[in-house]
């Protein structure tokens, strides 16, 4: 399966990349890691006219925390970021690079594309769904940060426009008392995922948040809206873990009948799914409220 | 075209991809470093970098599986980490430095994955070798911390259709265990020819020219040999007894055409002046056969210290190429002559795919077929009746290996008693 001819444009700034995106006029395509694309190309289902290589940019090369944010920017590889000290920063993206691809693909693969190329069962949306990360998308009227959970707006298809670049992702840093929980089925690792969940809990005082996001369960990351349910079930058990299970169990079941709207596939139904993510739910959470309590100061570490 | 900024080394822009702008039927021009050796390729967009391997560099040891990035099989070392070959553009890798599964070991010296997969039958029917070699290397080249019970997650990324998992999983584990501290580097990292099998395509030696332009179509050009710096891919030491005087010998020597004349299958076909000539061979192994073009230099030609060295390339119009240094030292005994020739061989291209010990019994039994005739020469001063045939087909196949079989005879007689 080879590839469709296309022509190729490797520019050496931004503004010259955002042109010849924007003078192919939506035929155009940007490629910088290309482990999601390239597939796509070469079983022919994309052929897209122009590929513009955005790897010579040297301005999206970066990695670095700034204002309470860790900025990556668009041509950073996965495995970069997995390797970098300064990735602890955002615990939640540490636990769940080890589950994107193989280590051969987060070689080249990157966290923009990952982000760009939207699909439902990628582990990185639900990261950056999770955390609310905002995406800084620029088009030839300039830069924009757009919030990670209105950035997705379906299967493979985001806010992006036919010639906007996600230059960069910022992850928030995670604070004091946050905890994060991240695991996904599949049938090999390093596949995608049947169903996996990406969970953080923030424990300030008597008061308990959580966030939960499902994925490769719906045509898009998605966020439960019942949070404060979770944070309630939460803090019910006053600290006794072995409690946590019963806890979460009812409000679980409702979260999943909202988040797990996929229909299903030859590899599991729409209920195996909603069982999977129950159970991964149930665990992630209760990891993440210890690590939470325990980066609190509430219990030893 | 393409609008890349001219540069005469091929290592300047090392790591920085150029600036490019190519149309659909545009051929980009890549440079990268593939096992140590610079080559220039001049690519469609769409050629990934797997197929550039394999086709237009002659390295056909990286297997090409699903093609989308899901076997693995295609996985080598990108910049010091493992990637899928497939899922790369030739052309994005600009400047990058390449590794594969051909410049992991040596033929004679494996590196220690290399020797602890052969050792756990781990190699199966060896299609997906190559990917778990370049992956499993990288591995424990990047994560020597790694723990037995992470490996089979470690090394999910290539899939064995023989399912040797276990062996593959003991040989990796018994290399880290060897090798605790990080495993060695590839070993069979240097510079030397590269060529592919599509026509006009090949990997620039160190001066960045094309392999192909050596020799071009229309007459013989005399060139400067540079030699590979890697190991040869054939080494030939042998003697042999002639039984006329070495003065009969080395007027042979002196006479270029007539010593041509002597070598199985070649022929002199120009003077190209400074002791370069131009010339053709051909040889046939079974159903292969080759018809090389190229130069010979006779670098020494020293009577006085008895020895003649000369540096040969040629190629041939399916893209095998071959380079050779050959020295013929003489040595006057009671019977006649002792003459020694020490040959190195570098091949590349189709031909390389031979086993390397039938290659060096054929090499061999040329290099008896020459002294033969050189003692014909020798003896009656003139050539031999006719060029010397092209060593034959079925002859050349045949005759090493009932070799073999009458040494382990001989042997088996030995045991036997």
């Amino acid at each position: 399966m080879k590839a469709a001819p296309f022509a190729y444009v490797r520019p050496s700034t931004l503004p010259d990349a955002i042109a010849e995106l924007a003078s192919t006029d939506g035929g155009g395509k940007v490629i910088a890691g290309g482990q999601s694309l390239v597939p796509v190309l070469a079983m022919r289902l994309a052929r897209p006219e122009t590929l513009v290589d955005i790897n010579s940019v040297a301005e999206l090369d970066r990695i670095g925390t700034a204002g309470g944010y860790l900025e990556i920017g668009a041509t950073v590889r996965q495995r970069r970021v997995e390797r970098d000290p300064v990735s602890a920063a955002v615990p939640l993206l540490g636990m769940a690079l080890p589950w994107v691809g193989h280590r051969e693909l987060r070689s080249r693969g990157t966290v923009c594309g990952s982000l760009a190329h939207a699909d439902p069962a990628a582990e990185l949306p639900a990261v950056a769904c999770c955390l609310n990360a905002e995406l800084v998308v620029t088009g030839t009227g300039g830069a924009r940060r757009v919030p990670a959970r209105e950035f997705f707006s379906g299967a493979m298809t985001t806010a992006l426009g036919p010639s906007d670049i996600l230059t960069a992702a910022r992850f928030p840093i995670a604070g004091r008392g946050e905890g994060f929980g991240f695991a996904e089925i599949a049938r090999r690792h390093g596949d995608f995922a049947l169903a996996g969940v990406a969970a953080r809990v923030r424990v300030r005082g008597a008061e308990t948040d959580a966030e939960l996001t499902g994925f490769g369960v719906s045509d898009r990351p998605v966020t439960c809206s019942a949070g404060g349910e979770l944070a309630t079930a939460l803090s019910e058990c006053g600290g006794d873990v072995s409690r946590l299970a019963s806890t979460l169990s009812g409000p679980l079941t409702a979260v999943a009948e909202e988040l797990v709207d996929t229909d299903g596939d030859a590899h599991a139904s729409r209920d195996y799914r909603r069982r999977l993510f129950r159970t991964l739910a149930s665990r992630e959470l209760s990891k993440a409220y210890e690590r939470a309590r325990r980066s609190a100061g509430e219990v030893n570490p | 075209m393409t609008t890349a900024p001219e540069t005469t080394d091929p290592l300047a822009q090392k790591g920085k991809p150029r600036p490019i702008k190519a149309g659909v039927d545009d051929l980009v021009e890549v440079r990268m470093t593939v096992n140590g050796t610079p080559a220039v390729l001049s690519l469609p967009a769409r050629v990934t970098l797997a197929d550039a391997l394999r086709d237009h560099l002659g390295l056909t040891g990286t297997h090409v599986g699903c093609e989308h990035g899901v076997c693995g099989m295609c996985t080598v070392l990108v910049d010091g980490q493992a990637a899928r070959a497939c899922l790369l553009f030739a052309v994005q890798l600009d400047g990058a430095d390449i590794v594969t599964v051909e410049g992991l070991g040596r033929p004679d010296d494996l590196h220690p994955l290399q020797e602890a997969f052969g050792r756990n039958h781990a190699l199966q029917c060896g299609f997906c070798t190559p990917g778990f070699l370049m992956s499993s290397y990288d591995l424990l080249s990047t994560k020597p911390e790694v723990t037995e019970d992470e490996l089979p997650e470690e090394l999910s990324g290539v899939i064995c259709r023989c399912t040797g998992y276990r062996n593959i999983l003991t040989a990796v584990r018994e290399t880290h265990e060897a090798h605790p501290d990080g495993i060695p580097a590839p070993g069979n990292c240097a510079h030397r020819a590269l060529v592919g099998r599509a026509t006009g395509q090949g990997g620039g030696s160190t001066d960045g020219r094309e392999a192909g332009e050596d020799t071009a179509a229309e007459g013989t050009r005399r060139i400067d040999i540079v030699l590979p710096d890697g190991d040869p891919t054939i080494a030939v030491d042998i003697e042999t007894e002639i039984g006329v005087p070495v003065d009969a010998v080395w007027r042979v020597f002196d006479d270029v055409h007539l010593l041509a004349r002597c070598l199985p299958g070649a022929e002199l076909t120009e003077d190209l002046g400074e002791d370069h000539y131009g010339g053709r061979a051909r040889v046939s192994v079974g159903p292969i056969k080759l018809s090389f073009k190229g130069v010979a230099h006779v670098v020494a030609h020293d009577r006085a210290g008895q020895r003649l060295r000369v540096l040969a390339q040629g190629q041939d119009t399916g893209g095998a190429q071959t380079q050779a240094d050959i020295v013929l030292r003489t040595e006057a005994t009671a019977t006649g002559t002792a003459m020694r020739a020490e040959a190195k061989v570098y091949l590349t291209g189709r031909i390389a795919q031979f086993g390397r010990a039938l290659a060096g019994d054929v090499s061999r039994r040329m290099f008896e077929q020459f002294a033969d005739a050189l003692r014909e020469a020798a003896t009656s001063g003139q050539a031999p009746s006719g060029p010397v045939k092209a060593p034959s087909a079925l002859k050349l196949l045949f005759a090493p290996l009932i070799d073999r079989i009458r040494t382990a005879l001989r042997r088996g007689r030995r045991t036997a008693r």
